[in-house]
């Protein structure tokens, strides 16, 4: 099953972020590395005005 | 506009914006997350155990409860089991047991509890030993010691303390040293257990042990006697049990696997 019951003994966010291996990880790096890439182009744009 | 050549890796802006946005967000994730961890970490109370909610760290009053420690399947790991287990394999929280020979009330487990805590402190127990996570590993950790086979019933250390007096406070009696009345009920009482083969209970025998560790020697690394009082003792033996019943998602992890290593007759002590 690719959505596993949640087990942790409080609800949270970040509990049912962190039910798998690395999940929390690569959850935290894609939202961070995401609005990074805009960041790249809007940079980009400004240079070559 | 035709395109010009032109490398965003070397502008200052750019990496000055990621710096910003990853700081800021990094800031604000560690501020949701303190506030998550208080859920997390906050003390359940009498009713929860009352009506059998389970909490990550319950109330004072599990000391009146049996626990153990059982492979739960679906979280992957050990977790206490407070009061027997029910259907589901967890915590059902009806089986209980004297603590020291009675219940205690909400308020007394709290204060019995609280002088443990700060004893564990004034005598700097994470010097040598582990508890939950923080501390040393001179000595053994003792996060689920509570659990500890040795301290079964018929364990080694219950059986070793229920047939021999504390040598160091015969020695301070016979050398006719003052010693407080009840110490010198504490012996004449261990007499008479001893006399009729009668075990003590783990609270007991585990209180015996704390004040007086240099005269049951179970290890190359001795403890050091500490001037543990028997009420100090007593908070310390609650301290411990009430740390076996916190969820540690699975921490110190294979605790089990040397409980069984050490039914076969092995030793965790190297």
């Amino acid at each position: 099953m690719f959505f596993e019951p949640f087990t942790d003994v409080i609800p949270s966010f970040f509990g049912w972020l962190n039910q798998g291996p690395l999940t929390l990880t690569i959850f935290l790096h894609t939202v961070i590395i995401l609005p990074m890439f805009w960041i790249y182009k809007q940079e980009k744009a400004n240079l070559n005005k | 506009m035709a395109k010009k050549n032109v490398s965003v890796w070397t502008s200052i802006p750019f990496w000055r914006r990621s710096a910003a946005w990853v700081t800021g967000f990094a800031v604000i994730l560690l501020i949701w997350l303190s506030f998550d961890t208080l859920g997390q970490i906050s003390m359940g109370t009498d009713e929860d155990l009352k009506a059998g909610t389970t909490k990550r760290v319950p109330a004072p009053t599990v000391i009146n409860y049996k626990i153990t420690y059982e492979m739960n399947k679906q979280r992957g790991s050990e977790i206490p089991i407070i009061g027997g287990k029910d259907a589901n394999g967890t915590s059902s929280f009806e089986e209980k047991e004297l603590f020291f020979g009675k219940e205690w009330t909400e308020e007394e487990a709290a204060d019995l509890l609280h002088l443990g805590k700060l004893t564990s402190q004034a005598k700097n127990c994470m010097n040598c030993h582990t508890l939950l996570g923080n501390g040393a590993y001179f000595a053994p950790d003792l996060t689920k010691s509570w659990l500890d086979p040795a301290w079964d019933t018929k364990g080694v250390m219950v059986s070793m303390i229920s047939s021999m007096l504390p040598s160091k406070l015969v020695e301070r009696i016979e050398a006719g040293k003052a010693v407080s009345d009840e110490d010198n009920q504490l012996i004449k009482d261990m007499k008479i257990d001893i006399a009729n083969g009668k075990m003590l209970t783990k609270e007991e025998a585990m209180a015996i042990f704390l004040r007086f560790p240099s005269s049951y020697p179970t290890h190359e690394r001795m403890m050091p006697e500490l001037a543990i009082t028997a009420d100090e003792a007593k908070g310390l033996v609650a301290f411990l049990k009430h740390m076996s019943s916190i969820d540690t998602n699975g921490f110190p992890r294979n605790f089990s696997k040397s409980v069984d290593q050490f039914k076969v007759g092995g030793s965790n002590a190297r």
